[in-house]
């Protein structure tokens, strides 16, 4: 049975904060909870932008998804903004 | 003033043709940044290698796509270019412009930005180049407030559709791709603002298959414009052709004599697929033949038509070389009614078909004609539902690999791939 969206969003700020790339891209978060659709866990991680918990990581040609703070630390300590 | 000794950029002026140097020194005599950018770029044609860096977690609250965040990797050096964000800006379909809307946009890039466009990317939006991270909130909000238009996508969403003039000009025109374009950009904003996918997904729009917005090149999903029933033909108008009457090609070619209109030349014998003729004084098409090339429609238009019963040829899978090489479409319904009448739904059932697969599929950085490519075009037709057609076949007359699995054939077979391999190995 899928999880809630709840639990999803939860599954996927976990993820976020604990896999070793900070960057990483929504089909990562797939496996958070094989039992639901791609749409739905990519409305789920977008909905944790809104809130403010993930932020989006565009190369321009691909967008990647990061935990806040993790990628504010990671960009200050390489100085890449 | 030039801020920067540029002698290698210089040389770039020196030609009969316009030059982007040129263009861009005389847009740092109001931008001081912009020479900045020239700075740079000499230093990289020095090192050869760029100085740009480019990604980051730059944009507009809310968006995941529509900004590209763009970096100088020697910002002491060049502060001008420190941040040098691009802008999408999803285009008006056909890009019908007006001069006021046009002066709008460049005065708000003036004041935002380095006031550099590029008019327009490889997909149809206005690129705006070059901006600091702290203007892209305004710059933003007057955009979509005051001028009322919106960013386009970038990253891994559905980039901005386009379309061809369509039926707003073109007597071609199979459908309305002005309608079908602004209805799906609407439909889908979600898709277009937020990353869905495992990589870029382009939807392109012709409204015949002279295709000028090159969807079977250029687009992930191209809906062509087609008729399923023969090409209409005015045999008076064809004679009028043939005695000179009416210059061919609609008179595009009137520069020069080219001699008299030889329809047998410059009809007939260039049709791919041998399907005219000429009998009696009149022009003969086989209709079953036709490939729908359009050539020679194209040099008759006033005796040629495409046919009553009109719709769209769907062709998935086009891409530029960045991964793989470049990637024709390939034709996957051959025929579908696109109407407004029913909010394009059938489109939309197409669409959502592919996306739910390639979605699931796709690997990360994968188009979806290379997704296609990966499984074979029979599995992709099976998933999608489709019953195969001799058209998805290049050569359906010639090629003899006709699979069938064991459910699709009646009574069905045995088939022991031990004992089979026992005497041919892999």
């Amino acid at each position: 049975m899928a999880m809630s969206i709840e639990e999803l969003k939860a599954a996927i700020l976990n993820k976020a904060l604990t896999a070793p790339k900070p960057q990483l891209y929504v089909k990562d978060f797939y496996k958070c909870d094989p039992e639901s659709k791609p749409r739905v866990i990519k409305n789920a991680a977008n909905d944790l932008v809104k809130e403010g918990k993930l932020s989006f990581w565009s190369s321009g040609s691909t967008t990647m998804y990061a935990a806040c703070a993790r990628v504010k630390n990671e960009e200050g300590e390489k100085g890449v903004n | 003033m030039a801020k920067h000794d540029t002698p290698m950029l210089d040389e770039l002026e020196k030609g009969p043709w316009p030059s982007f140097v040129t263009d861009i020194k005389r847009q740092a005599e109001t931008k001081p940044e912009c020479w900045d950018i020239l700075g740079q770029l000499e230093l990289s044609f020095r090192d050869k290698i760029t100085h740009w860096k480019h990604g980051g977690i730059v944009g507009v609250f809310g968006y995941g796509g529509g900004i590209v965040g763009r970096y100088s990797d020697v910002p002491k050096q060049f502060p001008g270019v420190e941040h040098f964000h691009t802008i999408r800006i999803n285009q008006p379909a056909s890009k019908y412009y007006s001069t006021e809307n046009l002066r709008k946009i460049c005065a708000l890039w003036e004041k935002y930005g380095s006031g550099m466009t590029n008019m327009h990317g490889s997909t149809g939006d206005m690129i705006m180049l070059g901006c600091r991270t702290e203007a892209l909130e305004p710059f933003f909000y007057e955009l979509t407030h005051d001028i009322g238009q919106d960013l386009g996508g970038s990253g891994s969403n559905l980039r901005t559709p386009a379309n061809c003039l369509g039926q707003s000009r073109c007597e071609w025109s199979c459908y309305d791709t002005e309608e079908a374009c602004h209805h799906l950009t609407m439909h889908y904003q979600d898709e277009i603002h937020r990353p869905a996918f495992p990589y870029k997904f382009k939807f392109k729009f012709s409204g015949c298959p002279n295709d000028c917005v090159a969807a079977i090149a250029r687009s992930d999903f191209a809906v062509i414009g087609t008729w399923r029933d023969d090409i209409r033909m005015d045999q008076a108008a064809v004679k009028e052709y043939i005695a000179g009457n009416y210059p061919s090609n609609g008179g595009a070619h009137a520069d020069r004599d080219w001699g008299k209109f030889d329809i047998k030349k410059e009809v007939i014998d260039l049709c791919p697929t041998n399907c005219m003729w000429m009998e009696g004084g009149e022009l003969k098409i086989d209709n079953s033949e036709c490939t729908r090339c359009m050539h020679c429609i194209n040099v008759m238009p006033r005796a040629l038509r495409p046919g009553a019963h009109q719709g769209a040829t769907i062709c998935v899978g086009a891409k530029a070389p960045i991964l793989d090489g470049a990637q024709f479409a390939t034709m996957i319904i051959p025929f579908i009614e696109v109407s407004a009448d029913n909010e394009f739904e059938n489109v939309i059932e197409v669409i959502e078909n592919i996306w739910d697969w390639w979605m699931e599929v796709g690997k990360n950085r994968e188009r979806v004609g290379e997704t296609m490519q990966r499984v074979g075009l029979p599995t992709f037709i099976k998933v999608m539902g489709l019953e195969p057609l001799p058209q998805h076949v290049r050569e359906p007359r010639s090629n003899p690999y006709v699979f069938w699995n064991e459910e699709e054939v009646p009574g069905g077979f045995d088939r022991n791939v031990d004992e089979f391999r026992a005497r041919h190995a892999a």
